[in-house]
C-alpha cells in the first residue's frame, strides 16, 4: 500500500547562530494515521512543527505535500495546501471578535471585493454547530477565559479543512472535559483521512490518542515506533538519553539531602498573586537543592521573582532566616543574601558589551570600593579566581562576554552571585541553551554551594535535569504548587503525570 | 470586554441619545444665536455709537522686534481708553496665522495688525478681512493683496545710505563683501537691491566680490566671512544684511585683528549692534526706531478706526516709510536707551 | 455595530466642549465660527485619518506633516514653474504622497527599522527635500507670485448650502467649505476600506498580533507598506487643501501637522498597542482640538495656556488608553487565574 504521506519532512536542519535546534529530523503523516510528537524541553519539537507548517524556514531539508515539493517558509502556502496548525502560544489577534479571527487572513468577500459578513456569520455558525462548541462570535477574543481562546484556535484550524493538522500542546490549558471533546474530534477527523501530529507532555494521552509515535532529544528525531509497540518507560528513556539516563540514576543514587542541614532559610506560605499564582506554600532549607518542575505557564518564574523582590505578592507570608520578609526591591533581598539568577541571561542577567570580570563584579562592586573610588586590581583579581574556580572559558577576564558560548555566558552569570556568597540561592532555568558539558559544570557548580550550606532554589522544566540534581522537587501546575516530593522516594513518571495533570 | 459591551449596550442607547442631543441642541444654538459676515459700513458703523474696538497684532513668532512693535502699538492705543488690544503669535506657522485670522474676522475686528510669515499665503485672508471691512495693517512684510496700510523699514533707501557710508569710510574705493539671507524674502532683496544700487550711484569704484548666504545667523556669518576673506585677503568693506550676521562679521574681525581695517555695517539697529559701534568694532548700522514703528502703525491704526473708516474705502493700499539713521560712532550717542531695543 | 465605550465618550466630550463654549466664548455659537471650524480644521481632520492607518498597524508616521510639505512644493513647482495644467498636478500631487508613504513602508519592512525611527528619518530627510526643490528659492520672483491654477484654486471654494437649501430664511447657516466635503468623502472610503474590507481586517489582525496573521497566511509586508502609502495619500489630500487656500506652499509648510495629528487619532480612540480604533474618532478629536483652540482664541485666553490645555487633553486621552490597555491585559490575567 504505496500511498503518498499526507505530509513529510526530509533531513531538516535549523540552525539559530550556534544553537543546533533541529538536526537531521525526518517526519512523516499518512491519511488516517495520528502521530505522537514526545521530547523533553527542547528537543526540537516546536522547530519541527513551525518548520512544517511553514512557520520558519529550515537551514537544510525539504517538505513535501502530498508527494510534492512545497515552497519553505510561507505559511500562506502551506495553509492552502491543506496543512492547519494549532500553535502552542496565543495566536489570536485579542482586540478582535471571534468571528473574525476564526477566518484570519481569508473573510469570504463579495463582488467589490467588500467583506461579505453575512455570509462569514452564517459559515462561522455552522462551524460551531458542527463541533459543538458555544462561543459569543462577536466577542474580543482578549477578554475570553483562556479555556475558551483556545477553543477558538483549535476551531480556526478546523475551519480550515485541512489534510493535516499540527498540534502543538493544544490541551495544555483544557478542562477534562474539553480534552475529551478534542479528543472525539480529532477520531473523527482521523476517520475521515486527515492526518494529526499531536505534541504533548502528558503520555497518557499520547498513548490513548495516537497510533504511532516520534521521540526527539536534542535536536534530533531518535526513535519511530508505533504506539502498540512501545512502552511508557522505554519513552522516557529514549526522551531523556540513555547515557544521561544512566548517568542520572548514578547522580540519582548519589545521597540525597532533602531538607539538607533542618535549618529552615526561607519559608512561603499561601503566597498569591491575583491573576497569577495561589495557595504556594514551601519550606527552603540550608544544604539542599529544592527544584520547582511544571509545564511553561505554570507561573515559576513570575513566584519566584517574588521571592526576590522584583515583583510582589498580594497575600501570604514570607519568611527569611525565621524574620518576615516583604522585599520592595531586589537590593533589599540581596541585602538579605538572596541571589538571583534570571532565566534571561541575555537580557535581564548579562551586561554583554562589558567584559567577564566586570560582569563577575557586578553585583558586589561595594566590595572593591575603597573611599570614591573602584580598586580596579582587586576587581580583575576575583575575578581570575571566579574564572578558575568556574572553569570559564576562555579564561580571559577582559573578554566581552558576549563573545562567551551560552554555557560559559551562564556560568559567568552565576559566578557573579557566588562571589557574594550568597545564603538563598535562586536559578531560573539555569541550562537552557547550554552545551552538556557545562551543564555537568553548573551542576557540580550547585552542588558544591549546597554543601557550603547555601540553599538552592532551582526552577526548570528539563526533567532529567530535576532528577540529577534536586534533593527535593516540587511541581507547580496552572499556578500552584501542587506537590512536593523528596527526590529519592519518586519516580519521573510520577512527576510527569502530575506535570501534565488537568486540574479540577 | 464582551460583558463591558453588552452592558453597555442598554446604557449605549441612552448615551447615543444624549450625546446625538446635545450635539443637536449645540448646532441648533450655533445656527439660531449666530450672524453670518458683517458688510464693510456695518463694522463701522456699529462702532461709531462709542462702543469699543478690537485690535490685535498678529506676529510672526517671539522675536526682539515684534516685541517691540507690540509695545509701541499698547503705548499708543492703551490711552485711547476704547481699544482693546491682544497680541497674538502666528508660531511661524501660515496656518495658524491664516485661523487667527479668522477668528479676529468673525470676531469683528476693526483694525488687525499683521507680519506675514509668507506674502502670499495670508493674502486670502487679508482679502477676507477687506471684505469684512476690516482694515490690515502689515508691519515690514508686505503681502500680495492690496491692503489699508504698510510700514515698514526703510529697507531699501536705507541700504542705499549704508553703501553710501560704508564707501565713504572706505575712501572710495576696495572690494566688499555681503553676508545675506536665504533666497525668497522680500525683505532681503529689497535690502541688497539698495546696497547694490546705491554702490553703483555713490560709489562706482567699489566692487561686490562676494554674496553669501548666511542665514541670518552669527555663527554661521563667522563661517561664511572665513571662507571669503581666504579668497579675498584684501577685503576692505563687509555688509551684513541683519546685525546679527554684521555682528559674526564683527567677532571674525576681532580674531583677526581687522577691527579698524575692516569696514563692517549691518541693518536693523539693535541693542548688540549699538553696542558695538560704541565700543568701535562695528563700523555703522541702519538704525529704526521699532517702538515709533509700532507707535505710527497704531496711530493710523486709531484714526482708522474712531474716523469709522472701512477697508473697503481705500482706493490703494498706503505705504510708509520709517525713518532712519545711519548709525556710526559719531551719533550713536543719540538714540536714548529707552529707543534701544 | 457596537459603539465602543471611547468613542461614546468623545462624542459626548466633544458637544460638551461645543456647549461650553457656545456659553462662554464670545461669538462662538456664530456661523462664521463654525465655517472657520471647518476651513480651519478640515485638514488636520484628514491628516487625522490617514495616521490612524499606520498606528493600527502598531506602527507611526512621524513624517506625515513632512510629506504635506513635500506635496506642497512638488505642486508650486509644478504649476509656477513647469506651467503644467490643474488636472495633470493633481493626480501627480496624490502619486507623489503615495510614494513617500511606501519609502516609510518599505524602510520598516525591509529594513526591520522601528516604524518611530524610520519615520523620524524620513521626517528630517523630506523636509530636507522641500528645500532643495524648493521653487521659491530657484526663481525668487515667485515668492510674490500666487498660484492661480483653476484646478488648485478651485479646491478652496465654499458651498451656500443654507440659501440653495432655503434654510436662511430661517437661521443664519455657515458656508461649507470643499475641504469639508473632501474630508467627508476621504472618511467614508477610509472608513469602508478599514471595516468591510479583506484589507481592512489584515490591518486590524497585523496591528492586534502580527506573527498570529503572519501565520495565517497574511502578506504581513504588503499591508504595513499600504497602511504607509494612505498615510501619504491622506497628506497629499491635506497639502493640496492647504495649497489651495494660501494660493502658495511654503517650505515649513505642514510642520508640526504630524503631532496634531497623532494627538487626533490617540484622542480618537486609536490605541498605540495596534488594531484598535476606526476613522470617526481621528476626524472628531480633530474637530474637538480645533473647537477648543477657537474657543479658548474667542476667550482671550493666551496661546501658550491653550498649547497647555491642548497638552492636557491628549495626556487625558493617552492616559484612558493605557488604562484600557492595563484593563485588557489584566482580564486576561484574571482569565488565566480563573483556568487554574
Amino acid at each position: 500500500m504505496t500511498q503518498a504521506p499526507l505530509i513529510s519532512g526530509r533531513s531538516l536542519t535549523k540552525v539559530y547562530g550556534h544553537l543546533i535546534a533541529l538536526r537531521d529530523a525526518n517526519l512523516a503523516v499518512m491519511p488516517g494515521e495520528a502521530r505522537g510528537l514526545v521530547g523533553s524541553n527542547g528537543a526540537g519539537k516546536s522547530t519541527l512543527i513551525k518548520i512544517l507548517t511553514g512557520a520558519t524556514a529550515p537551514t537544510r531539508g525539504a517538505v513535501e505535500v502530498a508527494g510534492e515539493a512545497a515552497p519553505l517558509g510561507d505559511p500562506k502556502e502551506m495553509i492552502r495546501r491543506g496543512v492547519a496548525c494549532i500553535y502552542q502560544h496565543a495566536n489570536l489577534a485579542p482586540a478582535m471578535s471571534v468571528m473574525d479571527n476564526l477566518f484570519l487572513g481569508r473573510q469570504p468577500r463579495q463582488r467589490f471585493g467588500l467583506l461579505d459578513r453575512a455570509r462569514q456569520r452564517r459559515e462561522a455558525l455552522d462551524l460551531l454547530e458542527r463541533h459543538g462548541v458555544d462561543l459569543d462570535l462577536d466577542a474580543a477574543v482578549g477578554a475570553l477565559p483562556t479555556v475558551q481562546q483556545k477553543e477558538v484556535e483549535i476551531l480556526k484550524a478546523l475551519a480550515l479543512d485541512a489534510r493535516v493538522i499540527l498540534m502543538d500542546e493544544p490541551t495544555a490549558w483544557l478542562a477534562a472535559s474539553e480534552v475529551a471533546k478534542l479528543h472525539a474530534t480529532i477520531r473523527t477527523l482521523k476517520a475521515g483521512g486527515v492526518g494529526v501530529v499531536y505534541i504533548s507532555h502528558v503520555l497518557d494521552e499520547i498513548f490513548a490518542l495516537c497510533d504511532t509515535l516520534t521521540i526527539m532529544r536534542d535536536g534530533c528525531v531518535v526513535a519511530e515506533n508505533t504506539v502498540a509497540a512501545i512502552d511508557r518507560p522505554t519513552v522516557v528513556h529514549l526522551m531523556v538519553g540513555e547515557k544521561l539516563a544512566r548517568e542520572s540514576d548514578e547522580a540519582a543514587r548519589q545521597k540525597r539531602r532533602a531538607r539538607g542541614s533542618g535549618e529552615v532559610r526561607l519559608r512561603a506560605s499561601n503566597l498569591a498573586k491575583r491573576g497569577v499564582f495561589k495557595d504556594v506554600s514551601f519550606d527552603l532549607y540550608a544544604g539542599e537543592i529544592f527544584c520547582i518542575t511544571g509545564l511553561i505557564g505554570s507561573k515559576r518564574t513570575e513566584l519566584v521573582r517574588t521571592l526576590f523582590g522584583s515583583e510582589s505578592f498580594d497575600s501570604g507570608s514570607l519568611e527569611v532566616d525565621g524574620r518576615p520578609a516583604a522585599f520592595s526591591s531586589p537590593s533589599r533581598a540581596i541585602a538579605r543574601g538572596i541571589g538571583f539568577v534570571p532565566e534571561d541571561r541575555r537580557r535581564e542577567g548579562l551586561m554583554l558589551e562589558m567584559t567577564v570580570t566586570e560582569n563577575l563584579a557586578m553585583a558586589m562592586l561595594d566590595r572593591f570600593r575603597q573611599g570614591f573610588m573602584l580598586r580596579r586590581g582587586r576587581m580583575v583579581e576575583a575575578g581570575r579566581k571566579a574564572i578558575s574556580s568556574l572553569s570559564i572559558q576562555p579564561p580571559d577576564g577582559t573578554k566581552p562576554v558576549n563573545l562567551l558560548s551560552g554555557g560559559n555566558q551562564q556560568k559567568v552569570l552565576v559566578g557573579k552571585w557566588l562571589n557574594r556568597a550568597p545564603r538563598i540561592l535562586i536559578l531560573d532555568e539555569p541550562t537552557v541553551g547550554v552545551d552538556v558539558g557545562a551543564k555537568a559544570e553548573i551542576y557540580a557548580i550547585l552542588r558544591r554551594e549546597r554543601d557550603r550550606g547555601a540553599a538552592v532554589l532551582v526552577v526548570s522544566s528539563d526533567l532529567e535535569e530535576v532528577m540529577t540534581l534536586a534533593d527535593r522537587i516540587g511541581v507547580m501546575v496552572a499556578g500552584r504548587l501542587v506537590a512536593v516530593h523528596d527526590a529519592e522516594a519518586v519516580q519521573m513518571d510520577e512527576i510527569v503525570r502530575e506535570i501534565g495533570m488537568e486540574t479540577a | 470586554m464582551a460583558e463591558y459591551i453588552k452592558g453597555w449596550a442598554g446604557r449605549r442607547t441612552f448615551l447615543k441619545g444624549m450625546a446625538l442631543g446635545s450635539a443637536a441642541l449645540a448646532s441648533a444654538g450655533t445656527a439660531l444665536l449666530g450672524d453670518r459676515s458683517v458688510d464693510g459700513l456695518g463694522v463701522a458703523r456699529a462702532w461709531a455709537d462709542g462702543s469699543r474696538h478690537k485690535m490685535a497684532f498678529i506676529q510672526w513668532q517671539p522675536h526682539t522686534v515684534p516685541a517691540a512693535w507690540s509695545k509701541g502699538i499698547e503705548d499708543v492705543l492703551k490711552p485711547q481708553q476704547v481699544i482693546d488690544y491682544e497680541l497674538l503669535d502666528g508660531q511661524n506657522k501660515v496656518e495658524v496665522q491664516a485661523s487667527l485670522m479668522d477668528t479676529l474676522i468673525s470676531q469683528g475686528a476693526s483694525v488687525i495688525f499683521l507680519q506675514p510669515i509668507d506674502s502670499v499665503a495670508l493674502a486670502p485672508s487679508i482679502a477676507k478681512a477687506k471684505r469684512a471691512g476690516i482694515a490690515v495693517i502689515t508691519l515690514n512684510i508686505d503681502a500680495t493683496e492690496p491692503h489699508a496700510a504698510h510700514v515698514e523699514m526703510n529697507h531699501y533707501y536705507g541700504a542705499m545710505d549704508i553703501a553710501k557710508a560704508m564707501g565713504d569710510h572706505m575712501g572710495g574705493k576696495g572690494k566688499v563683501a555681503i553676508l545675506n539671507a536665504p533666497p525668497g524674502i522680500i525683505i532681503r532683496d529689497q535690502r541688497t537691491n539698495g546696497f547694490v544700487d546705491g554702490l553703483k550711484k555713490y560709489h562706482p569704484q567699489i566692487e561686490v566680490v562676494a554674496d553669501q548666504v548666511a542665514d541670518w545667523d552669527r555663527k554661521k556669518a563667522q563661517d561664511v566671512l572665513h571662507t571669503i576673506l581666504a579668497a579675498h585677503p584684501d577685503l576692505g568693506g563687509v555688509y551684513g544684511v541683519n546685525d546679527s550676521m554684521a555682528l559674526g562679521a564683527v567677532d571674525v574681525a576681532k580674531e583677526k585683528g581687522l577691527i579698524g581695517k575692516l569696514v563692517i555695517f549691518g541693518n536693523d539697529g539693535e541693542v548688540a549692534a549699538l553696542e558695538s559701534i560704541e565700543n568701535g568694532e562695528l563700523t555703522g548700522t541702519q538704525y529704526t526706531d521699532v517702538y515709533q514703528q509700532g507707535r505710527l502703525a497704531a496711530a493710523a491704526a486709531t484714526v482708522l478706526a474712531t474716523g469709522g473708516v472701512p477697508a473697503t474705502a481705500f482706493a490703494h493700499q498706503s505705504h510708509l516709510l520709517m525713518p532712519y539713521i545711519i548709525a556710526t560712532k559719531d551719533n550713536v550717542g543719540s538714540i536714548q536707551p529707552s529707543q534701544r531695543w | 455595530m457596537t459603539l465602543r465605550p471611547a468613542t461614546a465618550a468623545l462624542i459626548f466630550f466633544f458637544a460638551a466642549t461645543v456647549a461650553f463654549f457656545c456659553l462662554t466664548a464670545p461669538r462662538f455659537a456664530t456661523a462664521t465660527n463654525a465655517e472657520n471650524l471647518m476651513s480651519g480644521f478640515s485638514f488636520a481632520a484628514i491628516l487625522a485619518m490617514g495616521e490612524a492607518f499606520p498606528i493600527l498597524a502598531r506602527g507611526i508616521d512621524l513624517s506625515i506633516g513632512a510629506i504635506v510639505g513635500v506635496v506642497g512644493m512638488v505642486v508650486f513647482d509644478l504649476t509656477q514653474i513647469l506651467h503644467l495644467p490643474g488636472y495633470v498636478i493633481l493626480p501627480a500631487a496624490l502619486v507623489t504622497g503615495a510614494v513617500a508613504g511606501v519609502i516609510n513602508g518599505v524602510l520598516i519592512v525591509r529594513l526591520r527599522l522601528s516604524p518611530f525611527i524610520a519615520t523620524l528619518a524620513t521626517l528630517a530627510a523630506f523636509r530636507g527635500f522641500v528645500y532643495a526643490i524648493s521653487g521659491r528659492q530657484l526663481v525668487p520672483g515667485l515668492t510674490t507670485t500666487p498660484i492661480t491654477d483653476p484646478w488648485i484654486t478651485g479646491l478652496e471654494t465654499y458651498f451656500d448650502l443654507g440659501g440653495a437649501l432655503g434654510l436662511t430664511n430661517f437661521i443664519a447657516m455657515p458656508w461649507f467649505p470643499l475641504s469639508f466635503f473632501l474630508m467627508l468623502a476621504l472618511f467614508a472610503i477610509f472608513q469602508t476600506l478599514a471595516l468591510a474590507t479583506r484589507f481592512g481586517r489584515d490591518l486590524y489582525s497585523v496591528g492586534g498580533n502580527a506573527e498570529a496573521a503572519r501565520l495565517a497566511g497574511v502578506n504581513v509586508n504588503r499591508t504595513v507598506v499600504a497602511a504607509y502609502a494612505i498615510a501619504g495619500f491622506s497628506a497629499a489630500v491635506a497639502a493640496l487643501i492647504m495649497v489651495a487656500r494660501f494660493t502658495t506652499s511654503t517650505e515649513a509648510l505642514g510642520t508640526g501637522a504630524e503631532l496634531t495629528a497623532i494627538a487626533a487619532a490617540v484622542i480618537g480612540g486609536v490605541s498605540f498597542s495596534g488594531g484598535i480604533g476606526s476613522m470617526f474618532g481621528p476626524a472628531l478629536g480633530a474637530f474637538l482640538l480645533g473647537a477648543v483652540l477657537l474657543g479658548l482664541t474667542l476667550m482671550g485666553v493666551p496661546q501658550f495656556v491653550q498649547q497647555i490645555i491642548t497638552g492636557l487633553i491628549l495626556l487625558a486621552a493617552v492616559g484612558y488608553d493605557r488604562l484600557m490597555a492595563l484593563a485588557r491585559q489584566r482580564r486576561l490575567a484574571s482569565n488565566l487565574a480563573e483556568a487554574a
